[in-house]
């Protein structure tokens, strides 16, 4: 039997937020991605894995509006849409976090997270208001943070990451992309992370996670996509795929689960 | 308690309400900590607050005057709860980062830190901040320290206590199904290492960890006594495995077991004699408390309800028999029954659309409930427990998972045994198996034995006092 997704379950009567069907991206003679299909859905954490070159950041950035794909479409909420530049992607509620983290460490966590969009009042920055914003958004996302005053050099790596998501989440996205969020962590840090992207899902939104560390893939994913030279070998939801068989469908060892079995 | 006048500080409790220790301390004035608590994690900070709560009133017996609101002693106390509060949640703070964090002044901070550390309730050490020199206030705690560490199907969860008993921090991670051992014993050993650290305690200070297995576990040697049960685990000696990591003894248990001893010495089980405890999530298990002492059976491994025979030609189970009660209402399975008509969901999914009146969840909750209570209604009438405490995940839907189970212990265990039988929720909720697991660490420290001992030597052993050669 093969436990291949071909179509993601419907998750209790929920639409995709966002589907990729048939996208391709080149770069001149290099096929970065080929005929990908992704969709996420509301509440889900959709892994991508795949090896180095595999088109997981090409993936991701396609997303995230850094680069336009060559073919293919992409829908939010069921209707068609250009992701044009990153700051399109952001209107339209997709909200990345990038492996360097782009935070100012010698402001505040709340000067990060209101930078570019602090709040006025005529003219004057709301400090207050943004104050408050900043520990409603951090208790709501459950993070252990010390006081937000402090400056962001202070915080530890898992302290920053959460720092960085939660700067998405003011933007009230609907997806959130994470760029290898736990590479670099201590054990603690990443699991402050991982807790943070399971209060991600369950406040309903759609998370897709890249990372290369299999063990946190199968202990936050609710599907896993697997990549391997820019095509999608497979979507499986976690609870079918053992460690071993990702591995063999990563370096490509196998094509199908059912070939394993 | 009026004699007491010149202690002027009083410190007051949050949830302290009980007077078991009045012989020491009275608190009558309870006042409300003013930090907005998360929903999910208010029942931890609840029991653990009761347990800090018992060592606070240890360290210093407390005027009972309680101060005029509005009053400048008033202020003063609340600006204590809240520095006490904030220590911990981050487990330590240096005055500068305390003052950001709740909103006083650095001078009053360090007024206030002064006073708790004179009172003993908090305790201080000289560290560097970003270069600069600052001071590491933490909470004071009884000498030595005990980790527990729980696994479940889906994630771990390491606490540290100190010796009284008070869980200082606490950490969960997810994991993967079907999660390996040797990757989830290294991530607790760091995640131990790493808590020790916030605490700025020493290695030493540890003095033994506790591991919850969610699979049958052979008392003596700590092996898993039923391969298949909890895969990616067999054959591997945990106690051993963990010990040569951390360099401490290691006690390893079954984790429904665990939730049983957390329920009876902090929980819903207290002052019963024979309880009945249930776990219900992922998996199904049980710990029989008889005489008012966990009962472990001949290798240790009772209490394995969740493998009791519920339909002889059912789905073969992970432990290679046929029918098992935890292949009819177990977590897996009951997701597994809603794959098609919800899709592919977590536990956690189904309890929320159950707690929203989703019938289909809640048809699936329900019988297993009914199941659990068949199961149950049999067990109760062999040894006719004077208390049945549901735990567990699963337990936390309420009435959609007890009434049915009540229900069908009552129609089918014997009427004068039903009779006598009280079903609750436990009342640690998801925390019973960690705080079973640090109690079981407590109980099975050597050092706290070998000081026993040593503060009441047998009247039988006469040990020789060395000036008795003189």
């Amino acid at each position: 039997m093969n436990n291949a997704v071909s179509g993601p379950t419907p998750r209790d009567r929920a639409k995709p937020i966002i589907s990729l069907r048939n996208v391709t991206k080149r770069f001149n003679a290099v096929h970065a991605l080929t005929h990908v299909d992704l969709d996420v859905f509301p509440g889900e954490v959709v892994a991508l894995v795949g090896d180095n070159g595999s088109g997981k950041s090409t993936l991701v950035k396609v997303l995230a509006g850094v680069y336009q794909p060559d073919e293919g479409y992409v829908a939010f909420d069921g209707e068609h849409v250009m992701i044009n530049s990153p700051s399109t992607a952001q209107s339209i509620g997709i909200a990345t976090v990038f492996q360097d983290l782009a935070l100012s460490d010698n402001l505040t966590i709340v000067n990060n997270l209101f930078l570019g969009r602090e709040l006025t009042t005529s003219g004057l920055l709301h400090e207050h208001e943004m104050e408050e914003q900043a520990t409603s958004l951090f208790r709501k996302l459950k993070a252990r943070m010390p006081s937000i005053r402090t400056p962001v050099a202070q915080l530890s790596g898992g302290q920053k990451q959460s720092v960085a998501i939660a700067r998405t989440m003011l933007g009230n996205p609907k997806v959130i992309l994470l760029d290898e969020p736990t590479s670099a962590l201590s054990v603690s840090q990443s699991a402050e992370v991982l807790n943070l992207i399971e209060s991600l899902r369950e406040r309903g939104l759609g998370v897709v996670l890249v990372s290369h560390n299999l063990a946190e893939v199968r202990a936050v994913a609710d599907r896993i996509v697997v990549l391997r030279l820019g095509k999608n070998i497979g979507t499986f939801h976690t609870a079918d795929v053992s460690y071993e068989q990702l591995v063999a469908l990563i370096t490509g060892a196998t094509d199908s689960l059912s070939g394993l079995q | 308690m009026g004699g007491n006048a010149s202690c002027d500080t009083s410190v007051s409790l949050a949830d302290w309400g009980r007077s078991r220790h009045s012989g020491t301390a009275h608190v009558e004035h309870v006042f409300c900590v003013r930090t907005v608590k998360e929903p999910h994690d208010t029942r931890t900070k609840t029991a653990m607050s009761i347990r800090s709560a018992l060592t606070f009133a240890r360290v210093h017996s407390v005027n009972a005057k309680p101060p005029t609101p509005g009053s400048q002693s008033s202020l003063r106390e609340s600006n204590r709860a809240r520095i006490v509060e904030a220590i911990r949640q981050f487990g330590g703070l240096t005055q500068v980062e305390l003052a950001g964090a709740t909103g006083l002044s650095a001078a009053s901070v360090s007024n206030i830190v002064k006073e708790l550390t004179t009172l003993g309730v908090v305790q201080t050490a000289p560290s560097t901040r970003s270069g600069r020199r600052a001071q590491h206030v933490t909470l004071a705690r009884t000498p030595g320290m005990v980790g527990g560490v729980q696994f479940g199907l889906r994630h771990m969860r390491v606490a540290l206590a100190d010796s009284a008993g008070t869980i200082l921090a606490d950490h969960q991670l997810p994991l993967g199904t079907d999660h390996r051992a040797d990757a989830g014993l290294d991530r607790a050993a760091l995640l131990i290492a790493d808590m020790l650290e916030t605490f700025d305690a020493e290695s030493s200070e540890l003095l033994s960890v506790a591991v919850a297995l969610p699979a049958p576990v052979q008392r003596a040697n700590g092996l898993i006594s039923s391969p298949g049960i909890l895969r990616g685990w067999d054959n591997v000696a945990v106690s051993e495995v963990m010990a040569e990591r951390i360099n401490k003894p290691v006690y390893v248990a079954n984790s429904s077991n665990m939730g049983a001893l957390g329920e009876l010495r902090h929980g819903a089980a207290q002052g019963a004699q024979h309880t009945l405890y249930i776990q219900v999530g992922q998996r199904i298990g049980a710990g029989l408390i008889i005489g008012g002492e966990l009962f472990w059976g001949a290798n240790g491994s009772a209490g394995e309800f969740g493998h009791t025979t519920s339909d002889p030609d059912g789905q073969i189970c992970r432990c290679g028999n046929r029918g098992c009660l935890e292949t009819v209402a177990g977590g897996n399975v009951l997701l597994e029954a809603l794959r098609v008509s919800h899709g592919v969901m977590t536990l956690k999914d189904m309890m929320r659309y159950a707690g929203d009146g989703d019938l289909g969840c809640m048809r699936a909750i329900a019988d297993a409930g009914r199941a659990i209570g068949l199961a149950a209604a049999n067990l109760c009438n062999v040894f006719n427990p004077e208390r049945v405490v549901v735990g567990g995940d699963l337990a936390k839907t309420g009435a959609i998972l007890l009434d049915p189970l009540r229900e069908t212990i009552e129609r089918f265990a014997l009427p004068s045994t039903a009779e006598s039988i009280h079903i609750v929720p436990g009342s640690l909720a998801g925390d019973a198996e960690i705080i079973g697991t640090i109690a079981y660490a407590l109980e099975r420290s050597d050092l706290l034995h070998g000081y026993s001992t040593q503060q009441r030597p047998s009247p039988l052993t006469h040990t020789p006092d060395p000036t008795e050669d003189q």
